[in-house]
C-alpha cells in the first residue's frame, strides 16, 4: 500500500529509499522498518538541535 | 575458579604446574559450567593440548617462557581463528569458509604463550547489549542464571565471571566489553580507538570498533594488553605507535586528579550504579563532580553513525537473505542503511565537538569516573529498564553510559563493584561496573586506578552462584 508523502512523509521516504536501494519487502516488513527508522529520526533530531559552529569539521578526516 | 593469568604464568614458569595440568583444569571447568551458561560456540581443546605440550617442552629444555605461557584464553566469535568459521553470532556467516589465519591480536596472544581453548557467544553481528542470540542461544549470567550476561561480548564476560578462564577477548563498538563486564562482575579494558589492531575481526562500525581483553584480574588485563599492542598496517585505524608496556607500572602517580561524571551519567545511573560509583570515587580520593555536557548528543551521534555504517555494511545481504538475520536486528539494520548523508555528517561534526569538550575536561582531570551500566543485570527477556523513574528499552539502554565515551574513542578500564543496592536480595547480590576513563593513550592510568581499587578490595571478582 503506497503512502501519500503529505500524510506520512517518513513512511513515504522509507518506501522510496527502500526502492532506490534495491530492497523488496512486504507491507508487514516495511512497517517494522518504518518503526525503526522513526526511532532513528527521533534520535537524529537531538543531533540536529545541537548548536555547532558553522565551520566545525566532521570527526573522520582521511589521512593518507 | 581458575586463577589469574599472572598466577598461572608464574606457576608454570616456576615448574610448580605444567601447562597441560592448567589446561586440564580449565577444560574440566568449561565442561562442567558451560552447558548451563552457553558461553562457548566452539571449543578447541585438541589444538590447545598441542599448544600446552609445546609450552611444557620449552620448559623441559630450559627455554625462556613468554609472558602468558600456558594461560588459557578464548575469543568472541568475531575474531578470525585459523581453520574456524568466523560467525560474528550470525547465521548468515555459518556457511563461510574457515579463516585462513588468526586475527592479529589472536596471533599476538598465542605468540605470548597463551593457549586458545575456544570461541565465545555474542549478540548477532555485535548489534546490541544483550547476548540473547536468536541463532546460538542466550548466554546466562554466572551470578544469576535468570539474568543475562549483557553484550555484545556476553560469552567473553560470562566465561570469566564463571571462573572458567582468566582472560578472554571481546570487541566494543558502543560498550560491548564494558556492559557485559559490568553485568558479569569482571574487569574489562576498552583501549583508545586505534590502539589495538582490528585486523582479522568481523567489522560492525568502522568509526567505533575497538577490541580488548576481559579478565579476572587487572594484571591479567595488563599482560594481555601488552601482548596485543603494536602497530599493524592491515588495520587502517590502528595507530602506528610503538608498544607502551603497562604491566610493570600499575601504580597511580601521586597527585592524580580524578573527576566524577555527573549530569547525564548520574541521571542514568540507578541507586546501585550510583553507589558503585561512590565507592570507587571514595577509594580513589575523588570528590569533585564534573560534567561532559555533550554526553547525550554524543550518544545520539553514535546511534546515527552506528545505524548508517552497520546498515551500509550489511545491505547486500539484507537484500538477499533478510530472513536469515535475527528478528531483533534485521529491521534496525535496514533502517540504518536508509539514513541520509546529512544525518551522518552532522553526527560526525557533533562527535568532533564532543571530543573537544572532553579534552577540555582532561585539562582539569587525569581520570574520570562513571558507572558502566545503568543498573545490575536485567532478567532474560526483560524488554524495559526503569532508571530513576524513566523507561528505556533494555537492548539499547544498557549502553546509555558507555556509548558517549566510545563515540570519542577514550580508553576505559571497567572494574567490578558490588554495591549491595536493590529492591530484592537477588539484585543486592549482583555487580555493577565502574568506568575509569582516561585521556587518549592513557590506558596506563586507567589500569593503575583499577589496580588501586583491586588492591583495596573495592573491585573484586566474586565466585559465581552455585
Amino acid at each position: 500500500m503506497m503512502t501519500d508523502a503529505h500524510d506520512n512523509p517518513l513512511e513515504a521516504y522509507v518506501r522510496a529509499a527502500l526502492a532506490l536501494q534495491g530492497y523488496t519487502f512486504d507491507d508487514a516488513q516495511i512497517a517494522e522498518i518504518v518503526e525503526q527508522f522513526a526511532r532513528l529520526e527521533g534520535i537524529a533530531r537531538t543531533v540536529f538541535d545541537w548548536p555547532l559552529p558553522f565551520a566545525s569539521e566532521a570527526a573522520p578526516v582521511f589521512r593518507p | 575458579m581458575i586463577g589469574s593469568a599472572a598466577e598461572i604464568a608464574r606457576e608454570i614458569a616456576a615448574g610448580a604446574r605444567s601447562a597441560a595440568d592448567v589446561l586440564a583444569e580449565c577444560k574440566a571447568l568449561i565442561l562442567a559450567k558451560d552447558p548451563d551458561l552457553n558461553c562457548f560456540t566452539a571449543k578447541t581443546f585438541e589444538g590447545a593440548g598441542r599448544e600446552a605440550a609445546a609450552i611444557d617442552a620449552m620448559y623441559a629444555v630450559g627455554k625462556p617462557l613468554p609472558p602468558l605461557a600456558g594461560v588459557p584464553f578464548a575469543v568472541k566469535n568475531l575474531f578470525d581463528v585459523e581453520g574456524m568459521v568466523t560467525l560474528a553470532g550470525a547465521k548468515i556467516n555459518a556457511g563461510n569458509a574457515p579463516a585462513a589465519a588468526d586475527a592479529t591480536i589472536v596471533a599476538r596472544m598465542r605468540r605470548a604463550g597463551a593457549i586458545l581453548v575456544g570461541a565465545l557467544n555474542m549478540e548477532e553481528l555485535a548489534y546490541g547489549f544483550l547476548t540473547e542470540n536468536h541463532h546460538y542461544g542466550t548466554t546466562r549470567n554466572p551470578h544469576d542464571r535468570s539474568r543475562g550476561a549483557g553484550g555484545s561480548s556476553g560469552g567473553s564476560a560470562a566465561a570469566v565471571g564463571a571462573g572458567m578462564l582468566p582472560i578472554t577477548l571481546g570487541s566494543d563498538t558502543s560498550g560491548s566489553i564494558r556492559v557485559p563486564a559490568s553485568l558479569c562482575g569482571v574487569f574489562g579494558l576498552k583501549p583508545t580507538y586505534g590502539r589495538l589492531s582490528r585486523s582479522g575481526t568481523y567489522p560492525f562500525v568502522n568509526s567505533f570498533d575497538h577490541v580488548g581483553p576481559l579478565a579476572n584480574s587487572v594484571s591479567g588485563l595488563a599482560l594481555a594488553y601488552d601482548a596485543m599492542q603494536g602497530p599493524d598496517r592491515k588495520d587502517p585505524a590502528c595507530a602506528q605507535r610503538a608498544v607502551e608496556p603497562v604491566v610493570a607500572s600499575l601504580s597511580l602517580p601521586r597527585g592524580i586528579r580524578i573527576g566524577i561524571l555527573g549530569g547525564w551519567f548520574h541521571e542514568w545511573s540507578d541507586p546501585a550504579a550510583r553507589r558503585a560509583t561512590q565507592l570507587a570515587a571514595a577509594a580513589l580520593g575523588a570528590t569533585e563532580w564534573t560534567e561532559l555536557k555533550s554526553a547525550e548528543v554524543a550518544r545520539a551521534a553514535a546511534y546515527i553513525i552506528t545505524g548508517a555504517e552497520g546498515g551500509a555494511l550489511h545491505r547486500p545481504r539484507l537484500i538477499e537473505q533478510y530472513v536469515d538475520f535475527g528478528p531483533s536486528s534485521r529491521a534496525r539494520l535496514v533502517a540504518g542503511s536508509l539514513i541520509p548523508a546529512t544525518w551522518v555528517i552532522q553526527a560526525q561534526r557533533v562527535r568532533r565537538q564532543a571530543y573537544m569538550q572532553a579534552m577540555e575536561l582532561f585539562d582539569r582531570f587525569d581520570l574520570l569516573i562513571a558507572a558502566a551500566a545503568p543498573a545490575v543485570a536485567p532478567r532474560i527477556g526483560q524488554e524495559t529498564l526503569v532508571i530513576n523513574g524513566r523507561s528505556i528499552p533494555t537492548k539499547a539502554g544498557l549502553g546509555v553510559l558507555t556509548q558517549p565515551i566510545s563515540c570519542i574513542g577514550l580508553p576505559v578500564c571497567t572494574v567490578p563493584l558490588w554495591p549491595g543496592e536493590g529492591e530484592s536480595a537477588a539484585e543486592r547480590s549482583l555487580p555493577v561496573g565502574v568506568q575509569l576513563i582516561g585521556a587518549p593513550w592513557r590506558e596506563d592510568l586507567c589500569l593503575a586506578a583499577a589496580r588501586t581499587l583491586e588492591q583495596a578490595g573495592i573491585a573484586e571478582i566474586r565466585p559465581p552462584s552455585p
